[in-house]
């Protein structure tokens, strides 16, 4: 038995928009393993990434409920969200969301700061993990509008990896940006998961989603299927055309 | 142009409570600055009117004695005179006379006419503007009737000279140039049956009352000092006692001009305000909407129609707003005019002034338009294309403030540092608000402290000296009161301090006020340049009246006295608002050196709790008719400064409220803006897992160092100034130089407050923080 | 901006300075204290005249007094002119001391002249001096101006030429739009994101071109329809056994297709009732207020509902929820035993009474039209309600079932949890 990290039950988010209730997500019963590249497909409005922000404690569900470890979260205060997204979660946006009026290394730290006792070791580990995604020391002491998009993305994870969080949840990680730099994020981000970061990850594009072992696809709000790709190595044809066969088979 | 009203409808929809800050702090603005023009002219000019109205005189001169000559001498001296327009000789009573007033006591010289005979006046008429049921009585000046003064249909009692007499007050007189004490005397009628009865007592004794009309009144008192010179050149043992219209006018005014001068202020502080409000506005608004406005040049609106349209928001909530401030203010007037009225004695009607409404309505739209435009002009430099393409221009040159890498602040106030550098324009707004409100906090410190808790500051400068008795003796008695004085173990210190008038050769006639030694004074601030005279051919004049002549320390001027004439050296300047500013000092021996004085004026300091009005009494008593009058001080200056008093804690409160109210204001909009402009900032830092209560500290502390700094550095810099600034203010009454004690604890205390309530204001409306959720950064859903 | 703001600097120190001079040139020093100090001498040596070696003096200022015959009687310090004639020479002032009315000696008072103009000329050189140091500070800080807006953007410059023509188009060229050159250099900047612009357009333009013919290959799928015509055709000409054999497998699998889309089209045309169920996501807590609503005379206590999303309609179920405990009310009248739970992905609602329920062998009629129960007696009804309740509980993607329990009849709603595809 694989170890559970996250496990919801009847996980449900409805948002009310002009006295109309719209149910997004419905009843989700879902268990995330420790160590799993989970990748979360969709089509557009299928809830993709209000299920990720359930998960992560960014929002609040309507119903249900959600473990984390053996935390419920679903129960938490707002404040108290906060206190357990600086501990256990890092996050990606698609839109990067590096905060403009800090230096790329300030960016990273005052997320880092937040938990570290020791400054030290976390500029330690910033640098450390700078190195990692090939943040070069120049454009560390830049602004984040003075970097190109893909080394924006790649500060991105780094700041989301500086509290060395049990999950890494990442949306649309390369929805804005162009193909080639999407792919040095993809990289990154396979890397980490190589070296045992478990990661969540919302997509709708197939090249990102190829990166995960774990396929779970949403429609209209609930979990249609998912697909394990474990068994194939990187870059296989197998591990495409599983994938693209489970893909059909959802209708995408 | 409806299309620029459809945009500027549009932005104001969107910015609602700015708005309502901008029109609040325009319409606060407007009707101070309505007030304040209507004070300052109608308002002054009201005495005008009631001059003409009652025909008044323009130079009024009171001569005891009965001799039948001397109102030939006098009537042939105003007929050869070529500025008399008009004439009266009257017969009259004048004598020193006190009563109670306003809780204390009112010392002034009293002119007394019979009912009947003043009102058939035809120059300086008596107008009764209150009249009782009674027949036998005494019609007293307006000014204290009013408020808790003397009734109509009461028993009120009045020393005169030494004896005491209770009349029924049967009414309320007007006389512009006798009206009270402040025109250095107050007329008095009495009726009939009341008026022989107070000749046969013989307690005042008779008197002429000359009354002269001028063809130009601005020659008044130099008309006062000729006629004054000739007639006691002529009688030299008649008493005088004159005034002119100059020192009336100025006199009956002067708590209008400190209010008014206040108002002003205030008014501009405000409007000052409102337009860096409005200035910031303006430019958030162009930050924020860089890429509608862009789109808007593309399509073809000129940066002049978008700046326009601008205009058309700002100045139509101005024009709305000043317009209903300046009709507020007509609101608020009847208060101020009940506060005023009890230093003019004079009634006034209120009525709509057109001038100062018009150039309120004018100043305050033209002061938003000319700010909306200094602001707006960076409209014309966006680029359509560059703003469509990046909202704003790229490469920015920013510098990373507080590195997080280096630094060994606390995170959270780093954070807050980032944020305070970051924002220029946010810290300028608060840098100005703050020095300008902590000048105010000075300011209405000072005034607690030298008027409200201790008034001996504040009467020091404006009285000069004060002592706890004045008793006025004759020469030949002189001694035995010294020696009588010296025996007695209440007396603390004795002193000369006599005044009697000499006239400046090519000048006025100047009050001189000598002593044997000027070290032994009470106040020696009064001499506020150089030094008390010391010779006897030294003397210290009055500031306003040297810069007026152009005189300097070490000139020799000329004066005359009792027909002497002697040659002073100037050694000082002295400040003394008695008089207006016509004052010298002199020793003794040095006016001795003129003409010889018939009877001295002692001041007495009294040792702590003795009963000045017994101590009074009874030296009055042990020397019999040598005394000729005895004087309470501290109750006459009770009476006296009671108005300014009062004046200066309503003028305290509104400018304490004011500055919490302004410091609120400007906080309101910083956080607004702050919060518009770092909303996504906000929302991606709570999904990193700062929590609310750290973010609404954050943007507190971050308008923290510019309010502590700017409150520090204005305390203090206003600390030094307000002095000068005060004489300033003062300096129609002759103060050229203040010494106020600046309160350091009551400032530091205020200080404190005045940060730790911006701070507590900013938490208070950073709460709004609370609705920023990371879910806002959901892109697609 | 910034540059006019320097300049305004510069002219503003330049003007400051010649406030300086200026101030400098029409500065008099106050002469006129001297007459008072003057007067206090001649004064205070007048009081003391007659015991003058009891004299002290109270001023600043040196001087020497002297009786009718020219002898010293007072001096405030040495060095001083001590006679008339040295006086005069020395340009010192010279007064009578009156005593009674006439005069009776001198005082002469000491003029710093010398001192003076020696203080006069070290003033002026002071301030000159001050004034050459700041204009060298300003000319200074203009060479510095000069270097950072001319010469070290040109130093960048080099650089980045360097850069473009290796190729590296990423790095952009920090310029200053406020220096001198901002505009020039800026036009070097757009070459290089026009450049940079014009390669990243053609690599995405191969990619999309790529990806159109993905999605075109996906839409050809529809079309296969046709086939189907022409594999019959070609089974009907095809003469060879082997051949006929393909086409029919040709047909069989297209037909299966059609099978599907005839599944679709036939299911709509089935309209067995007028009564429309439209379902939708509801929580699954407003089924307890349904149940609530139907158990008028509380024969039941309603558990909570556990936390879902369910897929009803809520009118039909308050419908099928009244039908029940009607039912239950008319025939068995006993209390009712009411449990909710939630298994896999439905919510389960169970009721039974204690009535006993119905025959076992009518259990698979009772749902159907217009069938009762042998036990309804004189009970009045027409025997729909358990057909419509089971037609709705289908038509929301759930279940109705009728059972015997242990103690009475057994009805259980299933309700479909949405989300469940």
């Amino acid at each position: 038995m694989r170890e559970i990290l996250l496990k919801t039950e009847s996980l449900s988010k409805s948002f009310s928009s002009g006295g109309v209730m719209q149910h997004v997500l419905k009843n989700i019963d879902l268990e995330l393993y420790k160590g799993d590249f989970t990748v979360i497909m969709g089509a557009s409005g299928a809830g993709k990434s209000t299920l990720l922000y359930a998960l992560s404690g960014m929002d609040t569900p309507s119903l249900g409920k959600i473990c984390f470890g053996d935390r419920i979260i679903s129960d938490l205060k707002q404040d108290e969200l906060a206190v357990f997204r600086r501990r256990s979660c890092g996050f990606v946006f698609q839109q990067i969301y590096l905060i403009e009026g800090m230096s790329v290394m300030d960016n990273v730290l005052a997320a880092g700061l937040l938990t570290a006792r020791d400054k030290k070791a976390l500029t330690h580990r910033a640098e450390e993990l700078f190195e990692k995604v090939g943040i070069s020391e120049e454009a560390r002491k830049k602004f984040p509008s003075q970097i190109s998009g893909g080394e924006a993305q790649r500060v991105g994870i780094v700041r989301a990896l500086i509290n060395s969080p049990q999950v890494l949840f990442a949306d649309e990680p390369t929805g804005a940006l162009n193909s080639r730099t999407g792919l040095e994020v993809l990289d990154t981000l396979t890397e980490f998961h190589q070296s045992g970061q478990s990661i969540v990850m919302v997509t709708h594009d197939m090249r990102s989603a190829r990166r995960g072992n774990r396929i779970l696809y949403l429609k209209d709000g609930a979990v249609m299927g998912e697909c394990n790709l474990g068994a194939y190595q990187h870059g296989d044809q197998e591990r495409h055309e599983k994938l693209s066969g489970f893909l059909a088979e959802m209708g995408w | 142009m409806r299309k620029n009203f459809l945009i500027a409808c549009s932005n104001l929809r969107r910015a609602k409570g700015q708005t309502v800050t901008i029109a609040a702090l325009i319409l606060l603005s407007s009707c101070m600055l309505n007030l304040w023009l209507m004070l300052a002219t109608d308002y002054k000019q009201n005495f005008d009117r009631y001059h003409e109205k009652l025909n008044a005189e323009h130079v009024t001169l009171v001569l005891t004695g009965e001799d039948e000559k001397m109102r030939e001498f006098v009537a042939g001296i105003l007929e050869a005179d070529s500025r008399t327009e008009q004439y009266s000789i009257e017969d009259a009573m004048a004598m020193v006379g006190s009563f109670t007033y306003g809780g204390g006591e009112i010392n002034s010289e009293l002119v007394i006419l019979e009912k009947q005979a003043a009102l058939s006046r035809t120059l300086g008429m008596v107008e009764i503007v209150e009249e009782g049921e009674d027949t036998s009585g005494i019609y007293i000046p307006m000014l204290y009737g009013m408020g808790d003064g003397h009734k109509t249909g009461e028993m009120m009692e009045i020393t005169i000279g030494s004896e005491a007499f209770a009349y029924k007050v049967c009414g309320l007189s007007n006389s512009i140039m006798a009206g009270s004490h402040n025109c250095s005397m107050a007329l008095l009628l009495l009726t009939e049956d009341k008026y022989r009865e107070l000749e046969e007592s013989g307690a005042a004794p008779g008197a002429i009352l000359v009354s002269v009309r001028l063809w130009d009144r601005n020659e008044g008192e130099d008309f006062e000092a000729m006629l004054k010179n000739a007639v006691s050149a002529q009688y030299p043992q008649a008493r005088t006692l004159s005034n002119s219209y100059h020192d009336v006018s100025t006199s009956r005014y002067i708590s209008q001009m400190i209010c008014s001068g206040i108002l002003s202020a205030a008014a501009f502080l405000v409007l000052m305000i409102a337009l860096v409000v409005i200035a910031s506005n303006v430019a958030d608004y162009i930050q924020e909407n860089m890429k509608k406005l862009g789109a808007l040049k593309a399509v073809g609106y000129t940066s002049g129609q978008l700046i326009l349209a601008l205009q058309v928001q700002f100045v139509g909530i101005a024009a709305i707003t000043s317009a209903a401030g300046a009709a507020l203010s007509y609101g608020l007037f009847p208060s101020i005019n009940e506060m005023m009225i009890s230093q003019t004695g004079i009634p006034y009607l209120m009525r709509f002034l057109p001038l100062p409404f018009l150039v309120t309505v004018c100043l305050e739209n033209g002061a938003v338009a000319l700010a909306v435009w200094l602001s707006s002009r960076r409209i014309g430099k966006i680029e359509p294309i560059v703003a469509l393409r990046q909202g704003m221009q790229t490469h920015s040159f920013r510098r990373n403030h507080v590195p997080l890498a280096v630094t060994r602040i606390p995170l959270q106030i780093a954070l807050a540092l980032k944020t305070t550098l970051g924002a220029l324009k946010q810290n300028v707004t608060i840098c100005i608000t703050m020095l300008v409100l902590s000048l105010v906090v000075v300011f209405a410190g000072v005034m607690v402290e030298n008027i409200i808790v201790d008034t001996q500051p504040f009467i020091d400068l404006i009285v000069g000296e004060t002592a706890d008795a004045c008793i006025n003796v004759n020469t030949e008695r002189e001694a035995d009161f010294l020696q009588l004085a010296g025996e007695d173990d209440r007396v603390q210190k004795v002193y000369l301090y006599n005044s009697a008038e000499v006239r400046h050769v090519g000048g006025i006639a100047l009050i001189a006020t000598m002593s044997e030694d000027f070290s032994q004074i009470n106040n020696p601030d009064v001499c506020f340049a150089g030094r008390f005279p010391i010779y006897d051919n030294e003397i210290a004049v009055a500031a306003k009246y040297a810069r007026e002549k152009g005189l300097k320390i070490g000139d020799e001027i000329t004066l005359t006295a009792g027909g002497g004439e002697a040659v002073f050296i100037i050694s000082g300047f002295t400040q003394i608002s008695n008089n207006l500013g016509k004052d010298c000092l002199l020793t003794r021996s040095g006016y001795e050196r003129m003409d010889s004085l018939m009877h001295e004026s002692y001041y007495i300091n009294l040792a702590e709790g003795v009963d000045i009005d017994a101590f009074n009494d009874e030296t009055g008593s042990r020397l019999g008719d040598g005394v000729n009058a005895v004087i309470n001080i501290r109750a006459v200056i009770e009476g006296t400064s009671r108005v300014y008093i009062s004046m200066m804690k309503y003028i305290v409160a509104v400018v304490l409220i004011l500055s919490v109210v302004v410091v609120a204001f400007v906080l309101f909009l910083l956080v607004r803006t702050t919060l518009g402009n770092k909303k996504l900032d906000y929302g991606i830092l709570k999904a990193l897992g700062f929590t609310t209560g750290q973010l609404i500290l954050q943007t507190a502390a971050s308008f923290m160092p510019a309010v502590i700094l700017s409150t520090a550095a204005g305390l203090t810099v206003s600390a030094f100034v307000i002095n000068p600034l005060t004489a300033l203010f003062l300096s129609g009454i002759g103060i050229v130089k203040c010494t106020f004690a600046v309160p350091v604890g009551f400032v530091a205390a205020a200080g404190c407050g005045l940060v730790l309530f911006a701070f507590a204001v900013s938490c208070l409306l950073s709460l709004k923080i609370r609705k920023i959720a990371p879910r806002n950064l959901l892109v697609g859903e | 901006m910034k540059r006019n703001r320097f300049l305004m600097g510069l002219a503003a120190a330049l003007l400051i300075q010649m406030a300086v001079l200026l101030a400098f040139v029409f500065y008099k020093p106050d002469l006129y204290r001297d007459a008072v100090a003057v007067n206090e001498a001649v004064q205070s040596v007048q009081n003391d005249w007659g015991a003058m070696e009891n004299h002290r003096n109270l001023t600043d200022l040196e001087y020497v007094v002297l009786d009718g015959r020219g002898n010293v009687l007072f001096r405030t310090g040495p060095g001083l002119s001590e006679s008339i004639n040295a006086a005069v020479v020395h340009g010192d002032t010279i007064l009578d001391i009156e005593a009674e009315g006439e005069a009776a000696g001198k005082i002469i008072i000491y003029s710093g002249g010398a001192e003076d103009l020696q203080e006069r000329k070290r003033a002026a050189v002071m301030i000159l001096a001050a004034v050459i140091f700041a204009q060298l500070g300003i000319c200074g800080g203009y060479v510095i101006y000069l270097d950072r807006i001319l010469i070290r953007p040109f130093q960048k410059l080099k650089g980045f030429a360097r850069r473009i023509a290796g190729g590296n188009l990423d790095i952009p060229l920090e310029m200053d739009r406020q220096n001198l050159f901002g505009a020039f250099t800026e036009s070097f900047d757009i070459m290089r994101s026009e450049l940079k612009k014009a390669r990243a357009a053609e690599a995405e333009a191969n990619a999309a071109k790529k990806e159109l013919v993905a999605r075109l290959s996906h839409d050809i799928r529809t079309p296969v329809a046709s086939i189907r015509a022409a594999a019959e055709v070609g089974n009907a000409l095809a003469g060879e056994e082997k051949l006929k054999d393909i086409y029919m497998q040709i047909t069989r699998k297209v037909d299966q297709i059609d099978a599907l889309v005839t599944d679709l089209f036939t299911a709509s045309l089935e309209e067995l009732q007028k009564l429309p169920v439209t379902p939708v996501d509801m929580a699954g807590a407003e089924v307890g207020t349904l149940l609530e609503n139907a158990d008028y005379l509380h024969r039941a206590v309603i558990p909570p509902v556990p936390d879902c999303l369910v897929y009803a309609d809520r009118l039909r179920l308050q419908q099928v929820f009244d039908n029940v405990f009607a039912n239950s009310y008319k025939y068995a009248d006993t209390n009712i035993d009411l449990s909710i739970r939630r298994m896999e992905r439905w919510l389960i609602v169970e009721t039974e009474d204690c009535g006993g329920g119905v025959r076992e062998e009518e259990i698979p009629l009772i749902k159907e039209k217009f069938k009762r129960g042998s036990n309804a007696g004189g009970i009045e009804g027409a025997g729909l309600g358990l057909y419509i309740s089971d037609l709705f509980m289908r038509e929301m993607k759930g279940k109705f079932l009728v059972e015997n329990g242990e103690s009475g009849l057994k009805v259980t709603v299933i309700l479909a949890l949405s989300g469940t595809i």
